[in-house]
This record gives structure tokens, sequence and C-alpha cells, in this order.
């Protein structure tokens, strides 16, 4: 009879044991399954959420006035246009979602706004990125919730600034800041507006840097940027890096610590039910001793119906794990999980490969003692 | 022939070492049908399981026609045991989970596919278990298990049968029955060792061995 006959008999007859090895496999497989799934969902979204917490480093003009700068956030001196160029066109520079912007406050219409111009935003080389600040066609003006409110503007609006024919192309929602009275224009409309062409205020920039492993991250910074754009000052916004970092990393301990406990327990658990296994078939064992089965055939019973249960448990794990990150991962991950938690084929392949290899390991200790089991004795204690 | 030569089997137990076998010398010949008789513990089964290269002794040879049994390979062993010996147990050992035929085709698992489910079903028919072909053991009487596990133990067409108090555990219509069985294997030709206490038993034996505290006590011819 063959051997996987043997096992396949063996599974229907002792089905207890067999669930519960099921079980152990399938928890493991749809634990990492539901981790990794909604992981990249929750990796995006804690990324997209750090975003919104806006730019933590400003590159601003060695001239400009830093106190000035720290109580404002507005720079009183210009720098060339063209370091934003520069700056963008490095390949080993260590930061994301580089934005240049003129800046001034200005009067219009009596009331004090604050005129920004924006330049496309650039991200390095070799990365594409969603833009995580408003790209602002020329001749288009968005404007803040307050200046909109006492000037009663509305969209599609033309309005005239220092000469500058724009449209209001957005009313902004209140932001209950500065944004309000802000009113944001393509760089190049500012430019004009200000009589500034090619100046720009200040570079912004998203870092991602918080992992540096050698010192501060703000002096590796000033270190990268000060060699390229030696007439520039640096600032470092630690607190939004401190906490887009934690955030991060926080996720990814979670999975690192979690994984390997769950795996670790499953094993143990499979490891257990096959020394239990092999304890109720002792004599089953000895008779096959006694018919002449060599200790690999007998090895091969265990190790095959730790395989059978591997293979399955990888199935079933993967399509419980999969329900689980489809059904409640939209309900954690509300920005990301429409497009980021979806089935992922390559995730079955890899749980076919490891959970059987994972289950052979674990029955692993269990096949040896049944290969070692004396005919003799355990059909003379029988 | 199946030959012993001063055969010994030591165990080491918590209690210290209990001599199993000392010092046994038997020449069986083939055909022959031989009781092993003795109290328990006097060595009857340690002596079987020697004789099917189950138990390696402390000291001494055990061969089956020329072949030093405890000189081959594990595997060679296995193989040897496999062709050549039949093993009948008290307990049945019949493995739970599968019907009666396929419990006496798992003895051919190992030598290929020479024997078939057609001879199994030959030696059930002989042994009055023909309906009895798709039941699981639970579903039999402890005679019907014990034909099976002739039938597992014939189904290789060995030449020695070892049968350990093959009857112990059945009442005398089945005793006599599994007795009747081990006969006729003996009148085909076959060599028959047993160990029983059965006295119906041995009046098939060609041979009587008496065994206390692990030595032959007093061979005689019947």
């Amino acid at each position: 009879m063959m051997i996987l006959g043997l096992i396949f008999k063996e599974i229907r007859y002792r089905k207890t044991n067999f669930l519960f090895g099921l079980l152990a496999v399938m928890a493991a497989v749809a634990l990492f399954i539901s981790f990794f799934t909604a992981g990249k969902a929750s990796e995006r979204e804690t990324a997209r959420l750090m975003l919104s917490m806006g730019f933590n480093v400003h590159i601003i003009s060695e001239n400009t006035n830093t106190s000035e700068f720290l109580l404002t956030g507005l720079a009183d001196q210009t720098m060339p246009e063209q370091y934003l160029e520069k700056l963008a066109s490095q390949q080993a520079i260590s930061y994301n979602h580089l934005l240049a912007s003129l800046q001034k406050k200005i009067s219009w219409r009596g009331f004090d706004v604050i005129l920004t111009g924006l330049a496309a935003e650039i991200c390095p080389p070799g990365s594409k990125k969603s833009p995580i600040s408003y790209q602002i066609e020329p001749g288009n003006l968005y404007v803040g919730y307050r200046v909109a409110q006492t000037l009663g503007l509305k969209d599609s609006d033309t309005v005239e600034i220092e000469g500058k024919t724009l449209m209001v192309a957005r009313c902004l929602s209140e932001s209950g800041g500065a944004d309000d009275i802000r009113i944001q224009c393509h760089l190049r409309d500012a430019q004009d507006i200000l009589k500034l062409p090619g100046r720009i205020s200040e570079i912004r920039a998203v870092d991602c840097l918080c992992f540096a492993p050698a010192g501060d991250p703000a002096s590796v910074l000033r270190k990268e940027i000060g060699s390229l754009l030696p007439q520039t000052q640096v600032f470092h916004t630690r607190s939004i890096a401190s906490a887009r970092a934690e955030t991060r990393q926080m996720v990814k301990n979670l999975f690192t610590v979690i994984m390997p406990l769950v795996v670790v327990a499953c094993g143990v658990w499979i490891g257990v039910l096959a020394v239990i296994n092999v304890r109720d078939r002792q004599q089953e064992i000895g008779i096959m001793r006694a018919l002449g089965y060599d200790s690999g055939r007998i090895i091969s019973l265990f190790l095959g119906k730790a395989v059978v249960i591997g293979l399955l448990g990888a199935a079933i794990g993967f399509l419980a794990g999969t329900a689980l990150a489809m059904r409640f991962g939209p309900d954690i991950f509300k920005i990301t999980a429409k497009t980021m938690i979806k089935p992922e084929p390559f995730l079955l392949v890899i749980s076919l490969i490891f959970a059987p290899l994972f289950a052979a390991v674990s029955s692993f200790i269990a096949a040896m003692i049944a290969a070692t089991y004396d005919p003799a004795v355990t059909l003379r204690e029988a | 022939m199946v030959v012993l030569e001063n055969v010994e089997k030591t165990y080491q137990t918590r209690g210290g070492i209990v001599k199993a076998l000392r010092d046994i010398n038997l020449h069986i010949e083939k055909g022959r049908f031989i009781a092993i008789c003795g109290p328990s513990g006097s060595g009857k089964t340690t002596l079987l399981m020697a004789i099917a290269a189950m138990l390696r002794p402390t000291k001494g040879t055990v061969r089956i026609e020329q072949n030093d049994l405890y000189k081959m390979g594990i595997r060679d062993r296995a193989r040897f045991r496999a062709e050549n010996i039949g093993f009948i147990f008290q307990m049945f050992h019949l493995i739970p989970y599968l019907n009666v035929i396929e419990n006496v085709i798992l003895a051919g698992g190992v030598i290929g596919k020479s024997r078939n489910a057609a001879n199994a079903r030959d030696l059930l028919k002989q042994l009055g278990l023909e309906s009895r072909v798709f039941h699981k053991p639970a579903q039999l009487s402890a005679g019907e298990k014990q034909r099976v596990a002739i039938a597992r133990a014939l189904f290789n067409r060995p030449k020695i049968m070892l049968a350990d108090e093959p009857t112990g555990n059945l009442d005398d219509e089945n005793a006599a029955s599994v007795i009747g069985h081990l006969s006729e294997f003996h009148r085909s030709g076959g060599t028959v060792i047993l160990a029983t206490h059965q006295l119906q038993a041995r009046k098939f034996a060609s041979q009587v061995i008496y065994l206390r505290d692990g030595t032959i006590e007093k061979p005689k011819l019947c």
C-alpha cells in the first residue's frame, strides 16, 4: 500500500489530531497573511497620515533672519530658484517631496494676506510619489477660508493682485491656522506679483532620514545639503519627523515581534500533537517494523502527514487571512484599504511552500522518535 | 534451518541486569512445528523476537538458512524478515484504520507487487473471512481478528511462522481454529515456532522446548 494512502486513511481515522494540527498551521498562516496584506495598507496609511502633518525640512537663504523665520514661518530673504533644480538632480540625497515656494506678507484689498507661490512638487530621481501639496496651474488662485469669507470671493471669480489677473480656482475650507489668510498661486505668478523673477524664499522637503544609523538626522541633512547649497540654512522639524518615524517603526515592530511568537507557538503545538500521534501509534509502528518497513518509510508516514497538514493549512489559512484583512482592513485603514488590501497570489505561493516545510520541521522530532521505536519492545509491551 | 548458537540476551532495568536468555543453543530443522513452553517471564517472547530478526542478542548468533541475521544491515534484515518470516501476536496488532484486506496487503508493501489483492482475497476466503473483507478491525470478533493476522502473516508466503501466544485471547473454538491454520501451514512445508501455554497446541508440535529463566530446560521430541 502506498504511503500516501496510509497517511490519508490515518487522517480520516484520527480526525481530532489532524484538525488540531490543521488549526495550528491555519492560524499561523492566516495571521501571517492578514498581517502582511493589511501591513502594506498600514505602512501606506501611516505614510499618508504622516505626510499630512506637513513638510519637516525647511531650506532657506543663509541671510534670512532666523528668529523672524521661526516666529512667523516666513523667510525675509530669497535665494535663486536654481537651488531647487540643483537639489532635485542629486541621486544620493536623503529626502522626498521637494517643494519650492516664494512667500511674502502683502496687503491686498485692505487685508493682510500671505501670498504663496508654489512650484510643481519634485521627487528625487527614480522616485514616483503622489504630491502632498497643492499643484496649482499658472493663472489660478487658491484662496484661504478667511480671505474668501472677508472679501466675498467664490470659485471662478477673477481677481487682480498688483496688476496680475488670476482666477479663483478654489476657496479652501477652514484650517484654523495661517492657511486661512493665505492666497496661493503658481510660483511664476507670485514671482511676477512680487517682482522677484527666478527667486524663491524657501525649499521644503519631507525627509527619510529619521532612522539614519549614524547620529542626528538633522546634522546628516545639514551636511548633505550644506555641501550642495552652501549659502543656505537647514531646519529640521524634529517632532514631526520623530512621530512619523516612530509610528512606522511601531507597525514594523508589531509584526516582527508577534509573528515569530505565533510561529514558535504553532510549531510547538504541531510538534506536541505529532508526538502524541506517535505515542498513539506505537503498536502500529511496531507491527510495520515487524512487517519489514524500514525507518525511512516510518519517518515518511509522519513527515508526509505533516506536509498534508501544511498544504491544507496554507490554503485555508490564506483564504482566512485574506478574508480577515479584507473584512476588517477597511475599518482600520480608511484611506488606503480600497487600493492596498486585496488578495495577494504570491502570498499563497509562499504559504504553500513554507507551511508544509514548517509543519514538517515541527514534526521532525516526533518522526525521529517513531523511527527509533524498537518493534520488539513496542510489540511486547502492547 | 533455524540455528541459535550461544544466544544470550540481557536487559538493563532499574532493578539491575535481567538475563532473558542464557546460552541458548537450538537447531530447528526446516518443516518442523516447534512449541516453546514455559511460565511468564521465562524468555519465550524474547526468543521469538531474536529468531524474527527483531531483537539483537547480547551474545551469540542467530542463523536462518545460513544467513546470520544480525550481521545483516538494518534494511537487509527488514527485507529478509518481510520475505521469510510471518509473525502472529497474542494482541493481533491490526492497524485500526485499515480494513481487513488492507491489513493483509500491508505486509506486501515492502517486497513489491508480486502479491496483490487477489492473493489476499484467496487467503481470506481460505480463512473463512470472505464476508469480512471490507470490515475494520473494530467490527470483528477476536477470532476473526486473529485469522486476519494469520492471513497477513501468510501473505508473503513465508518459510517460517512465528506465533507468540496466538490463542491467548481466544475461546477454545477459535483457539482450535488458529492452531488448525498453523498446522495447515506446517503440513504445507512451513516451519512453525509457537510460544504457548495451550496444551492442545502442543499436540500438533513435533518438538516441545521448555524454557525457564531464559534457559532451555528440557528438549523433548514429541
